[in-house]
């Protein structure tokens, strides 16, 4: 090659994602017949300047992700959009590792890498999740998140994990996704509704959990993951192994174990007693690929033991007062490891085998899923023998059955059609002595769905549509422990469509609108009695408050929820500029939410009750982010989550609506002898929740109920306990470097949260009415990779 | 080679409904038989008074709360005592979740056996009684006149003795039953423990 010296002024750019379209900081861009080279910045973006005419061997690499390599004849500067494939993945494997049928383009999505997964050190998924701009979590202490999407949670967020729709019991606030998060190689969230081939109740939207691809080289390797945290003690170590089989071409497998414990985690000023956990998960898996088709057995355990505060226990209302007054909660003791009353213990088991073979243009996929989940609550009772009992235990079974085909009719066109089956078996575990809080029921849920998706011209489109149907058998007690037993059905129709259009080569447009439907869960339908775990007396919405005997539901009013969603994002990107922002309308008819009622008085006193309660309700946000490249080493990122949820039946605000809140970020990242360094400060800021129902204090309650006053007869808007916490921020640090040893990568990553040790209230968070949230803590963790 | 028979179309095809047939069985053979129902002794629906004078007529009134933490409030009955008169209170529990011929029915009795983990405390308006005087031992430090006791010697409270002050109407009497194991002693209070009865009576003397 003899370069004209007055050609040598071209550049070879571009951004580096990886398979879910998420830039990936830091990845080494090489030109390999010349000693030039760069990585990329934290936008993803490279670019190698004064460069001649000539022929160039590109090779982009990044740790865990296939290297990408490309020869070009350079005549005019060019410039590079590259999707590296994580590595191992030689095909379109099963439904949920296919990126492409699960969020489309024309979806509106958030991921976060396996970098970015990384970075969290382990949190819990939920905990995780809230990194994402427009998701949050309901909580229940500082160990139990659950995810929320633009204001809706629990039964309105689907869960698929490995490609099974996760069933476990999730019918309580406080009952915690069962997924270990180190079994995510990576997260997506679509935050639309309708969820076209999995079924009904994705109101609010989809978190995909999707572990690496199997391999199918005989090469073993592995990683290790150690982390501790100050704040509750707590350590994790976490171990994957995995490797191909020996003369048996495609076999691969992988095993893979987490063990967390934490003990008590502590405010700036006191320790939340009783607050610790224990979890002990662990997974296995073996496959084959050729291809033309492949096969994949998974079985995952997950295993936690959470306790819940001591101190949001309470005798009785007049206790209750007590303990939302006091600054530092009831039963505060030393810190300690051990879980005592109230706790839960919660066995996710779930066993997976699936397969794909093409053929024509076909390609067929099947799976089978079994999970089975064992829930038990063990309370404070009179007794120890019976405090040695759960007060409530069930195991769920869950037997899921896909199976679609999924055809390319152009290359610009394809089509998917499918059926899902679902059977639930829901059975108390006898000898608790309490009435069950839930009835024993079993469900048989059947679904077919179509889609279609096409691009023309700039433009990609997609739809939609699935029909649902499921039959309930339930068979339970009521106050008087007398057996009750009923079945009932409901079906309904699921469709969306989207499009995805670019208008510039740095704009992009999305939309998608969507109708999702769910039925009523039987917890909310049929709940009785006292949840102690989440200390609180709760009623379905069939149990009648008159006569305390459970209705029935075609003597009801009770009708399914049903959404419609338009989620709308813009993207722009140009030079050193990333801009995002999404606006979405939520409008969910049959809204079902727990509502404090009043107060009923018992033999022990009187105690608060909230009863499960149906309204139409509106939820319309804005979440917006913009990344600008300071300098090649130097970021900021500002994003933004603004949300307002209405009652409007009742012309009232909701309660447990996350608040507005804001974030900036500042992160240095260095790359030298494929060496990196990142340092990264962020502040996040949460407002006050000012669209909050009205305060009604159970002292008030009380007073009014000892003048033979109902309160909530004469005005039935919702109500708080207590008033809305005040606004807050939090500052946190993360620093991690990252060191290439021979064929491994050693990571060592030191990070801060709440560094100015912030005394707050979560709004969200149920634990707020008795205490403040953690104080700071400094986190450690060591990765090795190999 | 081996692995692409293992592999086939069809192969795939068999084990997949092999698996769905076993499950099939699985759920097919998974007995529908009615769930039992659960044994609930630790629950008090009725909670009987009766205040017994010297040679006279008993008074009796009562608690029900049938339907516990269900919506019903529980109905309870109003004491009406003559004036300036010795009375012994004895109190009765029972679960009405048992036949009266079954054993766990009387729930006084479990208190009574169990009386080394069990007080019961007492509060009323100021006034209503000369003997005891004061407020009682609910959030207060009063006396109780306690006429029975544990193998350790202290008060259970099934059994008191009370004697009433003047006439007066618009009066309140709360009895709380707490459960306090490992925690009873000649210190513990009504804040110890855990509370299995907590009801205030409207109270008249007359």
């Amino acid at each position: 090659m003899v370069p004209a010296q007055d050609n040598c002024k071209l550049t070879i750019s571009g951004v580096v994602m990886d398979e879910s379209g998420a830039v990936l900081p830091g990845a080494s861009v090489q030109l390999n017949n010349t000693n030039r080279g760069t990585a990329t910045t934290a936008l993803g973006k490279f670019a190698i300047e004064k460069l001649c005419k000539g022929r160039y061997t590109i090779l982009v690499q990044y740790l865990g992700y296939q290297p990408f390599e490309k020869t070009i004849a350079l005549e005019n500067s060019a410039d590079f959009s590259i999707n590296l494939q994580p590595s191992e993945q030689v095909l379109q494997e099963v439904i949920v590792a296919d990126h492409a049928t699960t969020a489309t383009r024309s979806n509106s999505t958030a991921s976060l890498n396996s970098r970015q997964l990384a970075e969290v050190n382990g949190k819990s998924l939920g905990e995780t999740l809230q990194n994402l701009s427009g998701l949050n979590s309901i909580q229940s202490g500082p160990a139990i998140f659950k995810p929320v999407i633009h204001g809706v949670h629990s039964q309105r967020i689907l869960i698929l994990n490995n490609g099974i729709r996760q069933e476990g019991q999730q019918w309580g606030a406080e009952h915690a996704p069962e997924i270990d998060p180190f079994v995510a190689h990576n997260i997506t969230v679509v935050k639309d509704a309708g969820a076209i081939k999995y079924g009904t109740d994705a109101l609010g939207g989809v978190i995909v959990v999707t572990p690496a691809e199997l391999p199918t080289d005989q090469k073993m390797g592995g990683e290790i993951h150690l982390v501790g945290n100050s704040n509750g003690r707590a350590g994790t170590v976490s171990g994957l192994l995995e490797g191909g089989i020996k003369n048996a071409k495609g076999w691969g497998w992988r095993l893979q174990g987490t063990s967390r414990r934490s003990g008590d985690a502590n405010t700036p000023e006191y320790v939340l007693s009783n607050t610790g956990f224990r979890e002990m998960n662990y997974s296995a898996s073996v496959g084959h690929h050729s291809e033309n088709s492949g096969f994949e057995i998974f079985y995952s355990r997950f295993n936690t033991t959470i306790g819940i505060l001591k101190g949001s226990v309470n005798e009785s209302t007049a206790d209750l007062a007590t303990a939302m007054n006091r600054e530092v909660p009831a039963n505060t003791s030393d810190f300690t490891y051990a879980i005592r009353e109230p706790r839960q213990e919660v066995t996710h088991n779930l066993i997976k085998v699936n397969s794909h073979f093409n053929c024509d243009k076909n390609i067929y996929r099947l799976q089978y899923g079994l999970q089975i989940n064992n829930r038990k609550e063990f309370d404070v009772r009179r007794g120890a023998s019976l405090t040695a009992l759960p007060a409530l235990a069930y195991t769920l079974y869950t037997h899921t059955f896909d199976a679609e085909r999924e055809t390319t009719i152009s290359d610009l066109h394809t089509r998917c059609i499918g059926w899902n089956g679902m059977v639930q078996d829901n059975n108390k575990l006898d000898g608790t002595q309490t009435l069950p809080f839930i009835p024993n029921f079993r469900n048989y849920s059947t679904g077919v769905f179509w889609i279609e998706k096409f691009s023309h011209r700039k433009a990609d489109y997609d739809f939609g549509l699935r029909y649902d149907y499921r039959h309930y058998q339930v068979a339970g007690f009521n106050f008087q422990n007398k057996l009750y037993k009923t079945e009932f059905g409901f079906g309904n129709v699921t469709a969306s469509a989207g499009a995805a259009i670019k208008l510039s080569e740095t704009t992009s447009f999305i939309t998608n609108a969507g109708s999702a439907w769910r039925p009523p869960n039987v917890a909310e339908l049929y709940s009785l009695g006292t949840h102690q775990s989440a200390a609180a007396i709760e009623y379905g919405l069939l149990l009648d408050e008159v006569t305390s005997q459970v209705n029935k539901i075609e003597n009801s009013n009770v009708a399914p929820e049903h959404a419609l969603k338009w989620v709308n994002t813009l993207k722009y990107q140009k030079g050193k500029w990333q801009l995002e922002a999404t606006a979405y309308v939520n409008y969910i008819f049959n809204y079902i939410y727990l509502k404090p009622r009043g107060i009923t008085e018992t033999g022990r006193g009187p105690f608060v009750y909230f009863r499960y309660t149906q309204t139409d309700a509106s939820f319309t946000g804005i979440d917006a982010s913009s990344q600008y490249e300071l300098s090649k080493k130097f970021s900021v990122r500002v994003g933004t989550s603004l949300l307002r949820a209405r009652d409007v039946t009742q012309k009232d605000f909701l309660i447990f609506i996350p608040p507005n809140r804001g974030d900036v970020s500042l992160r240095y990242e260095s790359l030298k002898n494929e060496k990196t360094f990142f340092a990264q400060m962020r502040l996040k800021c949460v407002a006050q929740q000012n669209r909050a129902p009205r305060i009604v204090t159970t002292a008030e309650i009380l007073a009014a109920k000892d003048q033979g006053i109902d309160l909530f007869i004469q005005d039935s808007r919702n109500f708080d306990f207590l008033a809305a916490p005040e606004a807050y921020a939090l500052l946190s640090v993360t620093t991690g470097l990252s060191l290439p040893l021979h064929n491994t990568k050693l990571d060592f990553r030191l990070s801060a949260e709440n560094i100015t040790n912030t005394r707050y209230r979560e709004y969200t968070n149920r634990m707020r009415y008795f205490a403040n949230e953690i104080g700071r803590n400094v986190s450690v963790a060591i990765n090795l990779s190999f | 080679m081996l692995h692409i028979k293992l592999f086939s179309m069809k192969s795939q095809l068999k084990v997949f409904l092999g698996v769905a047939l076993l499950s099939g069985v699985a759920l097919l053979s998974g007995c529908d038989k009615d769930p039992e129902p659960e044994n609930i002794p630790e629950e008090i629906t009725k909670v009987v008074l009766t205040f017994t004078p010297a040679g006279g007529a008993p008074v009796v009134v009562e608690a029900n709360d049938p339907d516990l933490d269900g919506p019903q409030d529980i109905v309870v009955g109003s004491i009406a005592l003559a004036a300036n008169t010795n009375y012994t209170l004895s109190i009765q529990m029972f679960n009405g979740f048992y036949a009266p011929t079954d054993s766990e029915y009387n729930v006084t009795e479990e208190v009574e056996e169990e009386g080394a983990e069990h007080q019961l405390f007492f509060s009323w308006s100021e006034g209503a009684f000369s003997n005891p005087s004061g407020i009682g031992n609910i959030g207060a430090t009063g006396t109780v006149n306690y006429t029975d006791s544990d193998e350790n010697g202290l008060p259970i409270g099934l059994s008191t003795n009370w004697t009433t002050g003047t006439a007066t109407t618009g009066k309140l009497f709360r009895v709380m039953l707490k459960h306090q194991p490992d925690i009873k002693s000649a210190s513990s209070t009504s804040a110890d423990g855990e509370s299995d009865l907590d009801i205030t009576f409207p109270l008249s003397i007359n």
